[in-house]
């Protein structure tokens, strides 16, 4: 569904119900059933200010897209979220952040909020568009940590230099998660098979890769796609890849969004165990 | 008379909400006014608007005619000893702020001593905190004890040598509960230290005399008692007036102003500076005659007290329901604070305001009683004489239908 669909059909399930009280009843049954949210997410930098009831949003990026997860110590206000994000889960950044939210209005739900509702709602917007900016340009922290290994290169980046580079970086990384294993259904960057990132003042991107086994059958059409994929980011100057098998990719090396998708978290022995 | 024959002196009770009939149950934050209190204002506003106390003409003298038999009025109400103890503010906020800039600038030093309740509204509260940060001076806390009744027996420990002023409010906002003012006036006389009374709900529920009271200051506004928003009354012992330099300086607050001094007007006047709400305190007169009828009418005082009952009874023995200010006695009026196991209060609040119910939900204006509490906020139903006991029956079951939807 497009994002102009999601908005229609969530327009359309509110034009459902006459009665308020039914659009409510609806909202809690959307607060009921949102997807949990992570305990140890619950911090202050996740916290939306303006809410009188409190809500938690945290959003993480796979496959160039956003996706949401909210929490909310009311339920109506949690269904509220839980349709926010329902709409703008799967989205690009930069969709999201031009986004004018207009639908909002459009089902009336703001007028028939307490006006303290309302601002938290309101609040909930802006937190999902500050968000969405955030990806587009992330801090300089992460940019110093991400590309420290460029300097073994004697090619030494300066501040400015990292800071320019940063949205060509964040490119590439989106250009990676574009390539997927062929046997797995997780792209190679969350997979853990790129061991090196760096891409000089020249623009030119130098990878270190692996692939998940040695005698890996699809190995240089997965190099092509990646150097294909790579090279077409605007700005990108060349593109270099070396392949090595050491170390030895393993399990430990998948990144958190790669272990959810794959359920290697989950372990039905031990929940049985746990259950009696 | 009963409610059902008070409530047709409220315009705002017969319209609908979402196509349901309102259930207003938030009077402790406002009440509504009948239709003498409207008829007032607009009486003043339409036929006699002119600045009071000052010019010689018809209209100024039919103002200001309106104006002072409204402090006659309220005089008589509290039993005041006198008129000029009767200060018109724009409500207990302006009276307490009063008392605290004022009092505080004449009596509070450095290192001096201001008690409060634990469960004060912020507007009994906060007064005190800017002075003790102007002054240096310290704010020591009262208690309160597991269902929320004042620890009196404490109040002797706490104070000291240096305690200079006791706020404490008659009835609090979210407890419900009478204070036991009269007790607590003795022990702070006992050692010379006044007494300033929050009346915001005090007013309301109970007949107030505060020579019987013995309290210093006795502050309350107009809205929540029936009259027009924007007018509150203070008073205050002669001898502590008198002794207070003056809170705003501008005009009617003078006698004679000249670049080399300035004497002040002689009481009220001395507090009441600028143009006062001329419209609105006029209001306070069937205001409060109404308020009257509704403490003194027996039908209505038992209409009230039957309704009391139910609700107390249905929300008390609910085991989902847990209900703060828990009486001893008899000292609980109809404001009822809760919390629902499982549900947050301001989703309860949302689907009773579809159902038609007009509650409160949030911390009330009283964090730290929250944080005594232990909880984030409440729902409170606040229950004025025009409510019916089919209100209070469509409350009770419009939260339990609330309650399943939630859970």
């Amino acid at each position: 569904m497009s994002l102009e669909e999601k908005k229609q059909s969530v327009i359309d399930d509110f034009s459902a119900y006459d009665e308020w009280l039914d659009k409510y009843e609806y909202l809690i049954e959307l607060g009921k059933s949102l997807e949990p949210y992570p305990e140890e997410k619950k911090t202050d930098d996740k916290l939306i200010k303006g809410c009188q009831s409190r809500v938690w949003l945290d959003a993480e990026v796979r496959d160039g897209r956003l996706w949401f997860v909210a929490d909310s110590d009311a339920i109506i206000t949690k269904g509220i979220i839980s349709m926010l994000i329902d709409v703008y889960n799967g989205e690009k950044a930069e969709d999201i952040e031009k986004d004018d939210f207009s639908f909002v209005e459009a089902i009336g739900l703001k007028d028939n909020l307490s006006p303290t509702r309302a601002n938290g709602l309101v609040a909930m917007i802006a937190k999902i568009k500050e968000i969405s900016r955030l990806r587009l340009t992330p801090s300089l922290e992460m940019t110093k940590e991400e590309v420290a290994p460029e300097k073994k290169n004697n090619d030494v980046l300066t501040a400015e230099d990292v800071k320019e580079l940063q949205p060509l970086y964040d490119n590439v990384v989106l250009a990676l998660k574009q390539v997927y294993d062929p046997e797995i259904p997780v792209n190679i960057y969350d997979l853990g098979l790129i061991y090196e990132l760096n891409i000089n003042k020249k623009r030119e991107v130098n990878i270190l890769m692996t692939f998940t086994a040695p005698n890996c059958p699809m190995a240089d059409e997965v190099m092509a796609e990646v150097k294909e994929s790579v090279s077409s980011v605007p700005g990108v100057k060349g593109c270099k890849i070396d392949l090595t098998f050491e170390p030895v990719w393993d399990r430990s090396m998948l990144s958190d969004e790669a272990r959810l998708e794959l359920g290697l978290d989950y372990d039905p022995e031990e929940d049985e165990a746990n259950e009696s | 008379m009963t409610p059902e024959e008070l409530r047709r002196q409220f315009p705002i009770l017969g319209r609908e909400v979402y196509g349901r009939p309102l259930v207003y149950l938030d009077n402790a934050a406002t009440s509504q006014r009948p239709g003498a209190v409207v008829d007032c204002w607009n009486e003043m506003t339409s036929v006699r608007n002119a600045n009071i106390h000052r010019a010689v003409h018809r209209l100024a003298v039919d103002a200001t005619d309106a104006y002072e038999n409204a402090r006659d009025a309220v005089r008589e109400y509290l039993n005041a000893a006198e008129r000029e103890e009767i200060v018109f503010t724009s409500g207990t906020t302006a009276s307490i702020n009063l008392v605290a800039s004022s009092f505080g600038e004449a009596f509070i030093g450095e290192g001096d001593e201001i008690i409060v309740s634990v469960a004060e509204h912020h507007s009994n509260i906060v007064p005190w905190q800017l002075l003790a940060g102007r002054k240096n001076a310290v704010i020591k806390v009262l208690d309160i004890d597991e269902n929320g009744a004042l620890a009196v027996d404490s109040l002797e420990k706490l104070i000291s040598q240096r305690t200079k002023i006791v706020a404490i409010t008659h009835v609090s906002n979210v407890l419900g509960l009478v204070n036991p003012v009269k007790e607590i006036v003795a022990v702070c006389h006992s050692h010379g230290v006044p007494v300033l009374v929050d009346g915001a709900q005090g007013i309301v529920h109970t007949k107030v005399d505060v020579q019987e009271l013995g309290c210093d200051f006795y502050a309350f506004s107009g809205h929540k008692i029936f009259a027009a928003t924007g007018v509150g009354v203070l008073y205050g012992r002669r001898k502590w007036l008198d002794a207070m330099p003056p809170y705003m300086g501008g005009g009617e607050m003078i006698d004679h102003v000249s670049f080399a001094g300035t004497t002040f007007a002689p009481l009220p006047e001395k507090f009441e500076a600028g143009t006062q709400n001329i419209a609105s305190v006029p209001t306070l007169v069937p205001a409060l005659e109404l308020a009257k009828l509704c403490l003194s009418d027996p039908e209505l005082v038992a209409a009230e007290k039957a309704v009391f009952e139910f609700v107390f009874e249905a929300l008390a023995s609910d085991p989902k329901v847990k209900l703060y200010g828990v009486p001893r006695g008899t000292e609980k009026v109809p404001l009822f604070s809760f919390t629902v196991e499982g549900v947050h209060h301001e989703d309860l609040a949302l689907v009773l305001d579809k159902m038609g119910v007009a509650v409160r939900s949030g911390q009330m204006c009283a964090e730290p009683l929250m944080d005594r509490c232990g909880v984030t906020g409440m729902l409170r139903a606040s229950f004025a004489p025009y409510n019916t006991m089919q209100e209070a029956e469509c409350f009770i079951a419009s939260l339990h239908k609330a309650i399943g939807m939630l859970l």
